[in-house]
């Protein structure tokens, strides 16, 4: 292809071939990653996807809180069209619905492997940032795309998440009113978040670029986190990496449209059993959660009994990690040589599971407990970090990788 | 297999055995099971005659238009009984009840949900529908003097009156009114979601497909990458 | 030796998978592109019932069909009559220009000329054939009822506002004209002596 005549045509207007080389063809990688370095292009995946069904989805929603008969809207009954009447609509529907929770489980695991291999660290300390502005975008348009169905959970989820807003002095209920559009949650708040919505996902595509782009300045970390020299430990991107990258697409792929068409609710957790009943905004649900990626966060708000130090503690909780590439001061990156640091990881990873299972679930004060004692490890495993190099004995490092 | 990987494959079941960790311990009563098939016409069809004969004096579907039920291969009846049970109604119309918000609030405190999505927005689904439809109890204890008791219903006062004569059955008539629930549960566990046959039945082949493809694709990346000591 | 299977599996393998990639983006964009053809409810509006019987002797009433407009005309006697006698100035007298402006249902010289099931009502698709205006109706013969907006040997019909084309008492479209058709016709039929099912 890259001999053809029309190849050349374009590429002397565009310099295509230059870009195929320096960012595929002959663009060095490590050769030793393993398969948790597929989450990225995994993720890359799934944005699309989102992004496609969302536009199609947006050929037939309607973003007005309108009543219509039974206790419904306008915006209710557009879903509903979708499902029943639209061609496919039920279709573009779960895979929208599916797509979000697994965008999050994709990043969520691409940011572990970034914490275990130590990729947040020096020279990549700036693609690490970057990736915690995208992981900022993907939260703010998961919380606006679930007010849009306007079900209960959609609508009193909306109303919890902008009253905290309402929590920081002085310009609180500023912001708080900015966001709703008005006094509660209503008709202006639905329309600007469809706005929203449909811009955080562009803003997202063309941060990615820059995230790529960071990355290809960089190259990528491996297992060993040992710098690689070009060429010896090294392999082109193309074809060994797409072929490696496609076969995983294949994997999630399997994985994703099982859900999509066999379980798309998946027991009340992609798509709560409270937003199939109409927004009510007289009666609260007997039990409020934000979906299963934001729970992690709904814990550590909850664990403070001064509300305003819930909201500030949430926000430091993901403040914190824009500064994780500066607290850990080990010159090694990857945690298989690290033993305290691996063990502090892990221990991480499993904080984070348990802040989402007490976030999910009935707050009783047992689970408060351990929420609190799961929200002090989160922020611990941070500020120790820059005590742990001192005196934690790393393994001897290979020689390369 | 490592340690890591041990850890990894750990922390993936108890993340994917949480949901239905997370259903058990919503402290009810455990519901009982309904023996439903969104797929058997003949089902679907008796659920929708009790729905149109019981459930409709108080409850619509607004979602289930008439013309649908022309078209759903799952109910298909015809043109004469559609026309029978829309009356005035244009066929495009949703199965809207006589009963008004007003009325319907005077008589019972409360209107009666639309019952378009109710197997959806129930945790438990067609079995809680079944479960709170012969749940209806004589109220043994006294809890609920004032009200309906129901077994199934969360704090067991249900603004609903028994619609079966669950209340009033005999032994002979428990069958009947078994089956009456579970097609009703049935007919309410389609409408839900009208093209679940056509996605499961869609999705065998999807999935096969990506199945086929993955494996193609897992053999061409181990092909490829013999070229790379590793 | 072992080289050359080898390339051959990879390119077995390289042909296979990009083949079945190629299948499963083409199965992919059935749905969306599907999406967009009109949805069940879009296509139930498609079917439009209506009483011919509200219609008043000599009246025209026009109605909405898939969001189109459509004349249902009760014809007297005295407009049944206009028909006859111009064959001369129209330009498909015969109905048989097109499919649109033909039915299954036109099988007798009868049938062609009052361009209706039953010859008292007239059912038509009021969109001028030429650009898609909807036409004004002047039933009368001559000018005594039109003044100069119809010609002197108008024989009764319609008379388009936008760029002048004539039609017929059964709409059917006279020479000098800019639109090329007779009036379309769309499929209808009788469910009972009055109900007509459009579409």
């Amino acid at each position: 292809m890259m001999k053809s005549k029309l190849f050349g045509w374009i590429d002397e207007r565009t310099g295509a071939e230059a870009i195929i080389k320096s960012q595929l063809t002959e663009y060095q990688v490590p050769k030793n990653l393993n398969y948790m370095w597929n989450f990225g292009s995994l993720a890359l995946l799934v944005l699309t996807l989102q992004i496609l069904t969302g536009i199609f989805l947006a050929m037939y929603y309607k973003p007005s809180a309108m009543m219509t008969y039974g206790s419904y809207t306008v915006a209710f009954d557009s879903v509903e069209r979708i499902m029943r009447d639209v061609n496919f609509g039920w279709l573009i529907r779960y895979m929208h619905a599916v797509g979000a929770s697994a965008f999050f489980v994709v990043v969520y695991m691409h940011i572990g492997r970034g914490l275990y291999y130590g990729s947040f660290k020096g020279p990549r300390e700036l693609l690490w940032i970057i990736g915690v502005v995208i992981l900022l975008i993907m939260q703010g348009a998961a919380f606006f795309g679930y007010l849009l169905p306007w079900g209960q959970m959609s609508f009193w989820g909306a109303t919890v998440i902008t009253n905290l807003f309402g929590a920081i002095p002085v310009l609180g209920d500023f912001v708080s009113q900015l966001l709703r559009g008005g006094f509660a949650v209503g008709d202006p708040t639905l329309n600007r978040f469809f706005s929203l919505h449909y811009l955080f996902p562009l803003l997202l595509a063309a941060i990615v670029g820059g995230h790529i782009h960071a990355l290809h300045v960089v190259h990528s970390n491996n297992p060993t986190g040992l710098d690689v020299h070009e060429g010896k430990s090294t392999i082109p991107f193309h074809p060994y990496y797409t072929v490696k990258d496609a076969f995983g697409v294949g994997v999630f792929l399997t994985i994703y449209t099982y859900i999509v068409f066999f379980n798309p609710q998946m027991n009340g957790f992609f798509i709560e059993v409270d937003n199939y009943v109409p927004a009510n905004n007289l009666q609260t649900p007997p039990h409020i959660a934000p979906v299963w990626y934001l729970t992690p966060w709904y814990t550590i708000l909850r664990s403070f009994e001064s509300k305003l130090l819930g909201v500030l503690m949430m926000g430091a909780s993901l403040a914190i990690l824009f500064v994780l590439p500066f607290l850990d001061r080990s010159k090694v990156r990857s945690a298989r040589y690290r033993p305290v640091y691996r063990q502090m990881v892990f221990l991480f990873f499993v904080t984070v599971i348990v802040l989402g299972y007490c976030g999910h679930s009935a707050p009783t004060p047992t689970l408060k407990l351990i929420g609190q004692l799961a929200t002090t490890y989160y922020f611990a495993f941070f500020l120790l970090l820059p005590l742990v190099n001192k005196f934690e004995k790393t393994k001897p490092l290979p020689e390369e990788i | 297999m490592t340690l890591k990987q041990l850890w990894m494959v750990a922390t993936a079941a108890l993340v994917i055995s949480s949901p239905s960790m997370a259903l058990a311990n919503e402290g009810h009563v455990a519901l009982k099971h309904a023996d439903i098939n969104t797929s058997d016409q003949e089902q679907v069809r008796r659920g929708l005659t009790v729905f149109t004969e019981v459930c409709m004096g108080c409850h619509s579907a607004k979602y289930v238009t008439y013309k649908g039920l022309l078209d759903y291969p799952e109910i298909a009846i015809s043109r004469e009984k559609v026309d029978e049970l829309r009356g005035s109604k244009p066929l495009t119309s949703g199965m809207i009840t006589d009963l008004s918000p007003e009325d319907a609030t005077v008589s019972y405190g409360k209107v009666p949900p639309d019952l378009s999505l109710i197997v959806y927005g129930r945790r438990g689904g067609a079995d809680y529908v079944y479960s709170v439809l012969t749940g209806f109890e004589h109220d043994p204890a006294g809890k609920i003097p004032d009200g309906n008791f129901n077994e199934y219903f969360p704090g067991n006062r249900i603004a609903m009156p028994d619609p079966l004569s669950w209340l009033d059955h005999d032994a002979s008539d428990t069958a009947d009114l078994e089956k009456q629930a579970q097609d009703v549960a049935t007919f309410l566990a389609f409408i839900s979601d009208p093209h679940q046959n056509e996605r499961r039945a869609l999705g065998f082949w999807v999935v096969g497909f990506l199945i086929l493809l993955t494996v193609v694709l897992y053999l061409l990346k181990k092909e490829v990458w013999k070229d790379v000591k590793h | 030796m072992t080289d050359q299977t080898d390339q051959s599996r990879r390119n077995f393998l390289y042909v296979a998978a990009g083949g079945m990639g190629a299948v499963a983006a083409g199965a992919a964009v059935v749905p969306f592109l599907g999406s967009m053809l009109p949805a069940a409810d879009t296509l139930a509006a498609s079917k439009t019932e209506y009483d011919v019987a509200t219609v008043q002797a000599g009246q025209l009433v026009v109605i909405q069909w898939q969001g189109k407009p459509v004349f249902v005309v009760n014809r007297t006697p005295e407009y049944l009559a206009e028909v006859d006698g111009h064959d001369d100035m129209l330009k498909d007298p015969d109905s048989k220009h097109i499919e649109a402006v033909s039915a299954e249902w036109m099988d007798t010289p009868e049938k062609r000329k009052y361009r209706a099931i039953k010859p008292e009502y007239l059912i038509v698709v009021a969109s001028c054939t030429h650009l898609g205006c909807i036409p004004l109706f002047k039933p009368t013969k001559g000018r005594k009822d039109w003044g100069d907006s119809v010609p002197e040997n108008w024989p009764g019909g319609w008379h388009c506002p936008c760029h002048g084309s004539l039609y017929d008492i059964s709409a059917r479209v006279i020479k000098g004209s800019p639109a090329p058709d007779n009036l379309h016709l769309m499929p209808y039929k009788y469910l009972t002596d009055t109900k007509v099912l459009i579409g």
